[in-house]
């Protein structure tokens, strides 16, 4: 098992160099400069100069990456160009948005998943059954944005219950911000869920057929209780998998969610300052984010050897 | 400048516009938000934003975005300028011209800035020099013949011209003349801090902007002590958010709104206002290096009537072939007098058949990420198409669009399509070897511009702005298509917006329920 984990840690770190390389040259072979968009189209080629130079912006590429890296290194994770503001301070101040959103969205995904899931796989040939599955795999057609849009017109515009947008600080009004997330939380969550549904079915009709089930069914277990004492811990496997793909999923699908609800979140902090260029707080919130998505794998990779010995023990 | 919007807003804003249709199919959206306004009572009011600036900076930054709010409410100018041409005082409550027009002195209101600090006269000494010495080229223009600014007394402040300038007393109502303590400098990207009737409580990027009244401004009290300005960057949801009730206006309607607005009624149940200044003429720019011949030929192939219809609101826009807005003086809509090079598609191909026009490779360069500019070009490419011209597509978002065009020298365009601030001084070209990124360099236009300049009454300064305006036209460079309006639409209760005085700010105090 210290080998396999030992394993999995170099790559983890390996995987983060080679990600921290890839942002800082793709965000700077997009092209342009924060100080062109700050200063505009009426700003002389020698303004745009004299600001991208007291960003430091006209450094050699690699003192920029080093001096990028040794920074976050050290903890700093760098300074907004255009307000001076420590990119630790942006993202810590939308986190409160952006956690409450991704991970409310997942619990309400699995929620609805893991039963719905289990239940059409019991149910498989039934009428029942393929009305799930064909409802699952509408709602996996279904664009988040557009769930989200439904939603906000029938709850916030039509119905008048809920915000059709726009967020409500925690310090403000606690309320307010739960009332804010729960539009943005019900979009996210349906969407995941359809998808999740279709996995849990597959994986629970798999572990159906196995001979170990059977077996349970022999000793004279119920299929219910064979489905959980036996067959949960196998159909788990595939599961933990697409939840931590998934997790990686929702940065993109919070992306929109934000968008469409206005929250100040991280990803569309982050949005915006890609169309900013402004380099530092991409390279380093982009940075923080493929940490945690990396991380999020690496759990998934130890929990498969806790939950599988034959997995930690394979080359 | 549009301020920068991403390309999933622009998607989602159209994807929203039918969601709406779809949802109103399916049940009808008929809400009763001509209701009056919960924050009415509670003396409050919600304004919708479309962009978020990102930085309050004002010296750096000409982010429409950041120029909506920020001036007039937060930090004055010196002087406003009225709709009719009057001038009252602002930070400086008098001042004296002497008559050559070569020295202005401004008495300095005895006042203080939102957090309580005197107004000095070094404070307007460091914020004019501040702005002399602005990168935006716009804000610095107004300085080009001020020589000094000095210190009278504690109160009095004295600015020495080398020539009589219009460009810098328009500009002391303006951005340029803007008033900031230098003990704030550090801080004012994000909570910059003036005299206005407002103080700054919050700002969160992409999320809000808070105003609270300044209890020590010098002027009457703002009729609504609090003021939340909600960054929706989705124009629909702003929208939804307004029939919600859940905000009382939204006060800059951009254009891709505008026939959704129509569509849907809104123009109907709310205030909808129509003003000039927060409009931008929507102009195309040809390379000076292009035949003048194949300029005027792409001049032709220009329907007017076809961009203004594209979005859907006749109220929100006029046809002209002048650079500017309506609110200027030298303006004129449309017309045979003043389109020398009026739509004239036949006349087009005949020319481009006759001159082999065909052959040469055209790079259009479009915004891929500003709705207001790249739906005019998906007009423009077709039909220059269609006449016969060889057009290639560069699509682009807006920092690449700067790097090449803006900052690229020669820029990489040879015909691009753009909005932005009707000042025609920002194509003045006094040396022909720095043209600016629209790369048109005229003298006559520069001569014109710089006589209107030294102008000494305002008959002589508009007449010589129209000689430039003909010019400009003439030239085939910079070709207006159609001066939009700025468009807002108030909850019916909601009165008193008045037409922005400093550059294109929505002067919030003037609100009131």
């Amino acid at each position: 098992m210290a080998i396999y984990v030992l394993r999995k840690l170099v790559f983890f770190l390996g995987a983060i160099f080679i990600a921290s390389v890839a942002i800082f040259l793709l965000i700077r072979g997009a092209g342009g400069n924060v100080a062109a968009v700050v200063l505009g189209k009426g700003a002389t080629p020698e303004a745009i100069d004299a600001l991208a130079h007291s960003y430091g912006l006209d450094r050699p590429l690699f003192v920029q990456y080093f001096d990028w890296i040794a920074n976050m290194l050290s903890g700093d994770l760098g300074r907004s160009f255009r307000t001076n503001e420590s990119v630790a301070d942006l993202v810590t101040a939308r986190l409160s948005v952006s956690i409450p959103l991704a991970l409310s969205g997942l619990i309400l995904g699995l929620i609805i998943a893991i039963p719905v899931g289990t239940y059409a796989a019991r149910n498989v040939g039934t009428p029942s059954g393929a009305i799930l599955a064909l409802v699952s795999q509408v709602g996996v057609a279904v664009p988040v944005f557009w769930a989200g849009i439904l939603l906000s017109l029938l709850f916030g515009v039509r119905l008048g219950w809920l915000p059709t947008g726009g967020w409500t600080d925690w310090s403000v009004s606690p309320w307010g911000a739960i009332r804010s997330l729960v539009l943005p939380v019900l979009s996210l969550g349906l969407i995941m869920a359809a998808v999740l549904i279709r996995y849990v079915r597959s994986a629970v009709l798999d572990v159906m057929n196995q001979d170990y089930l059977r077996t349970a069914r022999a000793v004279g277990m119920t299929r219910t209780e064979a489905l959980l004492k036996v067959g949960l811990r196998n159909a788990s496997l595939p599961l933990v998998t697409i939840v931590g793909l998934q997790i990686a999923e929702l940065i993109g699908g919070t992306v929109i969610i934000e968008t469409v609800f206005s929250l100040p979140g991280l990803s569309r902090m982050m949005l915006a300052n890609v169309a900013a260029r402004e380099v530092i707080v991409v390279q380093s919130t982009v940075m923080l984010i493929i940490i945690f998505v990396i991380g999020v794998n690496l759990l998934v990779d130890l929990l498969y050897g806790i939950l599988d010995p034959r997995v930690r023990s394979s080359r | 400048m549009q301020g920068t919007r991403n390309s999933i807003t622009k998607r989602l804003g159209l994807l929203t516009a039918a969601a709406t249709l779809f949802a109103g199919a399916l049940g009808g959206l008929a809400t009763t938000a001509e209701a009056a306004s919960p924050r009415a009572a509670e003396n409050k009011m919600i304004l919708v934003a479309r962009q978020d600036p990102g930085t309050l900076d004002f010296v750096k930054s000409n982010l429409t975005a950041m120029r909506l709010w920020i001036p007039a409410n937060i930090v004055e100018p010196l002087v406003y300028f009225n709709k009719d041409g009057s001038v009252e005082p602002g930070v400086a409550e008098s001042w004296t011209i002497s008559d050559d027009k070569l020295t202005y002195t401004f008495k300095i209101r005895d006042t203080t800035f939102s957090n309580g600090a005197p107004v000095t006269a070094e404070d307007v000494l460091y914020s004019l020099n501040t702005m002399k010495a602005s990168p935006v080229v716009d804000y610095a223009a107004a300085y080009e013949a001020v020589t000094a600014i000095e210190k009278v007394d504690d109160h009095t402040v004295k600015v020495t011209l080398s020539r009589p300038s219009q460009n810098f007393w328009r500009g002391m109502g303006a951005i340029s003349g803007l008033i900031q303590p230098e003990a704030n400098a550090a801080n004012i990207a994000t909570n910059p801090i003036g005299t206005g009737p407002y103080k700054l409580a919050n700002y969160t990027t992409n999320s809000a902007f808070e105003f609270t009244a300044n209890p020590t401004y010098w002027g009457k009290k703002p009729a609504v002590e609090n003021v939340t300005v909600r960054i929706v960057t989705d124009g629909t949801a702003g929208l939804n958010a307004l029939e919600a009730g859940e905000v009382d206006s939204l006060p800059v309607i951009t254009i891709d709104l505008w026939e959704q607005l129509s569509k849907r009624g809104l123009d109907k149940k709310y205030t909808l206002v129509t003003y000039p200044q927060v409009g931008e003429p929507t102009y195309a720019v040809l390379n000076q290096k292009l035949d003048k011949e194949l300029r005027e030929t792409i001049a032709r192939t220009l329907d007017r009537q076809s961009y203004n219809d594209a979005f859907g609101a006749a109220w929100g826009a006029e046809n002209t072939c002048t650079f500017a807005l309506p609110n200027q003086v030298w303006y004129s809509p449309e017309n045979a007098e003043t389109c020398p090079f009026p739509y004239d598609m036949e006349g087009a191909m005949a020319t481009i058949a006759e001159k082999g026009y065909a052959s040469t490779p055209l790079e259009y360069a479009s915004l891929s990420d500003v709705p207001d500019l790249s739906l005019p070009a998906d007009i423009m490419v077709p039909a220059m198409q269609g006449a016969g011209f060889n057009v290639n597509r560069n699509a682009i978002d807006l920092a690449r669009y700067s790097q090449l065009i803006f900052q690229g020298r020669p820029p990489q365009f040879d015909v691009t399509i753009m909005s932005g601030d009707a000042n025609p001084v920002q194509w003045a070209c006094p040396d022909p070897t720095k043209a600016g990124w629209s790369t048109y360099c005229s003298a006559d236009y520069t001569k014109a511009l710089a006589d209107a300049d030294v102008a000494l009454t305002d008959e002589a300064y508009t007449a010589e702005m129209k000689k430039a305006a003909d010019i400009l036209r003439k030239d085939a460079v910079i070709i207006p298509l159609i001066a939009k309006k700025g468009v807002g639409l108030f909850n019916p209760d909601l009165k008193g917006f008045e037409e922005p005085r400093v550059n294109v700010a929505i002067e919030l105090n003037k609100l009131h329920w």
